[in-house]
C-alpha cells in the first residue's frame, strides 16, 4: 500500500523551478532517504508534503488525501533542532506540542495528554528528562525529544529533516537505531547530506535535484561495497551511483512493476543484511 | 516616608506600579521570548503619535494613545507576515513617523503646551483613579489571555512553524501578542515614560529567564521582580528627589549587574 503519492509536482519559488516533473511513491514502513545537494529541492518537497508549500503542479496524496487533511497522520521532526534553546520550556511541554485533536482542558494539560506525552517519551528513552529545561539538553537528547513531540501524535509517518546535522557521530547512531525501531510500526522519511550513515537504515532512497531519482536500495549486499572505515560506504561512489553524476538513464523513477517485484526478495536479502552486521 | 503613604497620589502612584509591573512582567516575556524587543520600541515611540492627536482633538490621552499603538501593532504584525526581510526597516521608519506626527499635533494645538517630558519619562506621581482602572481592566485582561491561550501562546513562541502545522492559529496569536504589547506600552508610559519602556520590558524578563523552566513561571517572576525594581525606583526618587522613572530604570540597570555577576558566580562554583 503507497503512503504518499506524489505525481508529477513542478514547483517553483518566483520562476526559480526548484522542483521538475517530480514523482514518488511511499510505500508503508518503507525507510525512505531523500537525499541530494543543497538546494536541491529536498526541504521544498517536504513543505510540499506536509502542506506548508502550496501545490502548484501536479499532484500528492497522504493516506489517500490532500496533505492539508492528513496533517494529523504525519508526525514531522523540523531541522534545527538547536535554535531557541534559551526558551524557558520543559521537556514534556515541548512533547505535549505534538498533541492533536481530543478534548482539551479548559487551561493547562489533561492527563491523558501527559501520559501520552510520557509515553513518547519512554519510546525514544527520554522518559526521565520530562521536567528538564530543554536547553540543558545535548542536541542528541534534544533530537530525541522532537521525535517524542512527533510521536504524540500517534503519527502513520515520520517525516525528519536532517535529524543528524548537528549531532557527534555517536549520538547520530543511536538516533538511526532508534528510527530502525520506530520504522517497525510506522513509515519512516529522513531528508539528509549525510549519506554514508543513513544508507545503511534506509531501504528506498531518492536523490533529488530539481528532478529525482529513485532506487530501491533494499539489496544492499549488490549494490555496495562495505569499506572498512568504520563500516561507512564511500560517498563518491554512492553518489555516482544514486544518479547526482553520470548516470542519466535512472533519472525516471522506477516503475510501479519493477518496485513491486523487487519487493519480497528485497525484503529477504534485508534481513540477510542486517543480521550480517 | 511612612506619611506620605497618606497621600492619594502616592497610593495611587504605589498601585499603578504594582499593576503595570505584573503587566509588563507577563508580556515582556512574551516580547523577549517572541524577539520582538524592537517591535515593541517602535510601537511605545510611535504611540506618541496618537498622544499628538489625542491632545489635538481633545480626547483621553489614554485612548488616543492606545488606539493608535493598536494600530501600529496591526500595521507592524501585517508587515512582518508579509516582508519579513525589511522588516527592521519598516519598524524603523514607523518608530520615526509616529513621533514625527506626535510632536505636529502638539505643535498645532493652539493655546496648549503639553508637557512633552511627562511622556517620554513617565509622570507616575500624576495617576489618577480612570488610570488605575484601565491598568487594572489591561492586566485581567492580559492574565485572561495567558492562561486560557497559554498551550497556543507557548507552543506559537517556541516554534511557530511546529505549530501551524498541528492547527495553531499562528498570525491570530502572533497578532494578538503584538496588540497586548501596544496596550502595556501604553500603560507603562505612565510609569517609566516611553523612551524608558523597553527597559521595564526586558530586564525584569531577562532575569526570570535565567531562574524560570517554564514560561509560565517566567511570566509570573517578572511580574514580582519588576514590582520589586519600581518600588526601590519609588523610593529612591522619593528620598533623592529624583526623576521616577529614570530611577525605577537604574534600579534595575544596577540590580541585573549584580543578579549577572552573582549568577556567573554561581555557575562557576
Amino acid at each position: 500500500m503507497n503512503v504518499i503519492e506524489i505525481e508529477n509536482v513542478t514547483f517553483a519559488y518566483d520562476r526559480q523551478v526548484v522542483l521538475e516533473n517530480v514523482s514518488l511513491k511511499v510505500e508503508e514502513k518503507d525507510f525512505l532517504a531523500i537525499i541530494g545537494p543543497n538546494g536541491g529541492g529536498k526541504s521544498t518537497l517536504l513543505k510540499l508534503i506536509l502542506g506548508i508549500n502550496p501545490l502548484q503542479q501536479g499532484s500528492i496524496r497522504v493516506l489517500g488525501k490532500t496533505p492539508s487533511k492528513s496533517l494529523s497522520s504525519i508526525g514531522y521532526v523540523p531541522q534545527n533542532t538547536n535554535v531557541n534553546t534559551d526558551f524557558p520550556i520543559k521537556v514534556i511541554e515541548v512533547v505535549l506540542m505534538g498533541h492533536v485533536g481530543g478534548k482539551r482542558p479548559l487551561f493547562g494539560y489533561g492527563k491523558e495528554e501527559t501520559a501520552c506525552a510520557m509515553g513518547a517519551l519512554s519510546q525514544v528513552g527520554m522518559e526521565a528528562f520530562a521536567q528538564s529545561k530543554i536547553g540543558a539538553l545535548s542536541g542528541g537528547q534534544r533530537q530525541r525529544v522532537m521525535i517524542a513531540r512527533a510521536l504524540c501524535a500517534h503519527p502513520k509517518i515520520l517525516i525528519l529533516d536532517e535529524p543528524t546535522s548537528s549531532i557527534d557521530i555517536t549520538g547520530q547512531r543511536e538516533i538511526y537505531e532508534l528510527l530502525r525501531v520506530l520504522n517497525q510500526s510506522i513509515t519512516v522519511i529522513v531528508v539528509s547530506h549525510d549519506i554514508s550513515v543513513i544508507l545503511e537504515y534506509a531501504n528506498k532512497a531518492a536523490h533529488i535535484n530539481k528532478q529525482l531519482s529513485f532506487h530501491d536500495i533494499s539489496d544492499k549486499s549488490h549494490t555496495f561495497h562495505m569499506h572498512g572505515n568504520q563500516g561507512h560506504f564511500c560517498e563518491i561512489e554512492l553518489l555516482q551511483m544514486l544518479g547526482s553524476d553520470g548516470c542519466g538513464t535512472c533519472n525516471t523513477p522506477a516503475s510501479p512493476s519493477e518496485l513491486s517485484g523487487s519487493e519480497t526478495a528485497a525484503g529477504a536479502v534485508n534481513a540477510n543484511w542486517r543480521e550480517e552486521k | 516616608m511612612i506619611e506620605a503613604l497618606s497621600f492619594d497620589f502616592v497610593q495611587h502612584a504605589l498601585l499603578a506600579g504594582i499593576l503595570v509591573s505584573f503587566t509588563a512582567g507577563i508580556i515582556g516575556s512574551l516580547i523577549v521570548v517572541n524577539r520582538m524587543v524592537f517591535l515593541a520600541g517602535g510601537i511605545a515611540h510611535t504611540s506618541y503619535g496618537g498622544i499628538g492627536l489625542a491632545v489635538y482633538f481633545g480626547l483621553p490621552i489614554f485612548l488616543g494613545a492606545s488606539l493608535f499603538a493598536v494600530a501600529a501593532a496591526i500595521l507592524i504584525a501585517f508587515l512582518t507576515m508579509k516582508n519579513r526581510h525589511r522588516i527592521d526597516t519598516f519598524i524603523g521608519l514607523i518608530w520615526a513617523v509616529g513621533m514625527a506626527i506626535g510632536v505636529i499635533f502638539v505643535d498645532l494645538t493652539p493655546g496648549y503646551n503639553v508637557d512633552l517630558m511627562s511622556y517620554l519619562f513617565g509622570s507616575i506621581l500624576a495617576v489618577n483613579t480612570q488610570d488605575l482602572y484601565f491598568m487594572g481592566a489591561l492586566l485581567a485582561v492580559i492574565l485572561f489571555v495567558v492562561v486560557f491561550g497559554y498551550r497556543n501562546i507557548l507552543a506559537v513562541s517556541y516554534d511557530s512553524e511546529y505549530a501551524a502545522l498541528r492547527g495553531v492559529n499562528v498570525k491570530f496569536f502572533y497578532t494578538l501578542i503584538l496588540i497586548l504589547s501596544a496596550l502595556t506600552v501604553v500603560v507603562a508610559i505612565k510609569v517609566v515614560g516611553l523612551i524608558l519602556v523597553i527597559a521595564m520590558l526586558t530586564i525584569p524578563v531577562y532575569i526570570a529567564e535565567k531562574l524560570s523552566s517554564s514560561l509560565f513561571s517566567m511570566m509570573f517572576l517578572s511580574g514580582a521582580i519588576a514590582t520589586l525594581f519600581t518600588l526601590a525606583g519609588l523610593w529612591f526618587s522619593y528620598t533623592y528627589n529624583l526623576t521616577s522613572g529614570a530611577s525605577i530604570i537604574l534600579v534595575s540597570a544596577a540590580s541585573l549587574g549584580l543578579f549577572l555577576l552573582l549568577y556567573q558566580r554561581g555557575k562557576t562554583c
